[in-house]
């Protein structure tokens, strides 16, 4: 089953509860004060209320209706209407399998995460969602040109796309790994050479709206012969 | 069939004081439109193919059934006591399970998490036993002895108290709570809320209080229950699924929740099932 790159690690810090889609599975993606990742159905087991609006207290997610606290393995630890009791091992949240790697989080919506290699030597530079499938965004990204010229295809599959560029006589690699959460909206998490300067990023990131331009006017075009 | 059981029931579609000689409503009811219109002979409940349904105007609303055998409306006996002062608090509009709005005006541990320095406050989170049981009589839901602590009651309220709570489900859309006053503690304010579903994932919720506060304006009662209400919505728009689950292997209550638990098989006993479903999704 698919594992997605649901959003750059760096965008989820500490403390912070994030809400996601992952093949049609409504999933809340949470990191803990120390650090850890979790990945859980959006729903907590009480009384069904999305996780993805509750907060971090210490290693615990707790839901934002009764406060539960869920903890390792999607447990859940402690229900403050009866803070004597001992919660049974029964209640958990569903837990999905969440790795992170190269930057991304990748969520995998059956079985364990296992996230698509990567060039080395990459740095997040943003995320950037698009009106359009996946394959529309990909095809952008290899067909808008940069600074004049077509990006050199590295390697592109149906997660994403590498790119090489040539800026200020470098060459820098360019990943933008593909989630379409819901039906006709693709977020790009873009990673880049670490070694480009912020002038270098910035450039790249206007670059990068370029493309969702490209892609969005390419599907409004479409649509629109099709109306024809 | 569910739909066939809830059109027997009252609903409240409007409220009284606005229905006034030549206003008009457009509404849905159970996921019929409706017309209501204020004539010099009542008022007129219309669908629109012409049909007209029977009103009555009750607790400051209008009410309509849609069904030919339509169950008796129930009383709130409170709302005629003098020296009470019955407040219509508008309308707020939910995307949910008109059952699931009921069931949150039934539950109090959420009152620390989410009337958060209103109705509760951490640590005081701690639901103590209470008592549930059906009146078969009137077959209504009734929990009673409900304590809990909360920093701001009610608008009339200065500082924390314990406030004890009792609870009435006499209607399947609608909640009823009788709460310390705290101005007059050998007297309850009631509050209740009218749930008129407009489809089995959308209400409208019409809040009502009878109440002994002469001291905060109109207005101002109006805001405390509104602004108590949205919080409210925040949580019912983000429930999954949307509707109520009766089977009891789909979401695990608590201690805390004997309440829902008694309202949920209550439902699931009558055959109301309009918002609910009944099987594990």
């Amino acid at each position: 089953m698919p594992t997605e790159p649901i959003g750059l690690s760096r965008d989820l810090p500490a403390k912070r509860v994030m809400r996601t889609m992952v093949d049609g599975q409504d999933i809340a993606v949470w990191r803990s004060a120390s650090g850890k990742i979790a990945a859980w159905a959006n729903r907590c087991p009480h009384r069904g209320m999305r996780l993805s609006h509750g907060f971090v207290r210490g290693e615990n997610l707790a839901c934002l209706y009764h406060g539960w606290h869920y903890g390792a393995h999607g447990r859940c630890t402690y229900i403050p209407a009866h803070p004597e009791l001992e919660p049974p091992a029964t209640i958990m949240a569903q837990a999905f399998s969440v790795e992170e790697r190269d930057g991304l989080i990748w969520v995998a919506s059956d079985g364990t995460a296992e996230p698509r290699g990567l060039p080395g030597g990459l740095a997040p530079l943003r995320s950037l969602t698009f009106q359009t499938a996946k394959s529309e965004a990909s095809e952008a990204f290899s067909s808008t040109p940069f600074e004049g010229n077509p990006p050199a295809v590295q390697s592109s599959d149906a997660g994403g796309i590498v790119l090489r560029v040539d800026v200020d006589s470098r060459t820098l690699n360019i990943a933008a790994a593909l989630h379409e959460a819901n039906q006709g909206e693709t977020t790009a998490h873009l990673l880049v050479s670490d070694e480009a300067t912020p002038a270098q990023k910035v450039s790249l990131s206007r670059w990068c709206e370029a493309v969702r331009r490209r892609a969005e006017a390419h599907v409004t075009t479409r649509g629109q012969e099709n109306a024809a | 069939m569910s739909l066939v059981y809830a059109k027997n029931d009252w609903y409240a579609i409007a409220a009284a004081d606005e229905m006034t000689l030549g206003q008009q409503r457009q509404t849905l009811l159970l996921g019929t439109p409706l017309t209501v219109t204020a004539t010099d002979e009542g008022v007129v409940v219309r669908d629109d193919q012409g049909k007209t349904y029977p009103y009555q105007i009750k607790f400051d609303h209008v009410w309509t059934a849609l069904g030919d055998a339509p169950r008796a409306l129930f009383d709130i006996p409170e709302g005629d006591e003098p020296g009470r002062r019955c407040v219509p608090c508008g309308v707020v509009r939910v995307k949910c399970s008109p059952l699931r709005a009921v069931e949150n005006f039934l539950d109090i541990a959420h009152f620390p998490f989410v009337h958060t320095d209103i109705l509760g406050a951490e640590p005081h989170t701690e639901v103590e036993p209470y008592k549930v049981e059906i009146r078969e009589e009137q077959d209504e839901v009734w929990a009673t002895k409900v304590r809990f602590f909360q920093p701001k009651a009610a608008k009339s309220a200065g500082s924390g108290i314990t406030t004890e709570y009792e609870y009435r489900v006499p209607a399947p859309t609608v909640a009823v709570l009788y709460k310390t006053c705290p101005p007059k503690p050998e007297a309850q304010d009631v509050i209740a809320i009218f749930v008129q579903p407009r489809g089995e994932e959308e209400c409208d919720v019409w809040p009502w209080m009878a109440l002994y506060d002469d001291e905060s304006s109109f207005e101002e009662l109006v805001q405390f229950q509104q602004e108590i209400f949205l919080q409210d919505r925040s949580i019912l728009e983000n429930q999954l699924p949307h509707r109520l689950p009766l089977d009891p292997k789909m979401e695990i209550p608590t201690r805390a929740d004997m309440t829902s638990v008694a309202y949920r098989r209550w439902l699931k006993k009558r055959g109301a099932l309009y918002g609910a479903m009944t099987e594990v999704a």
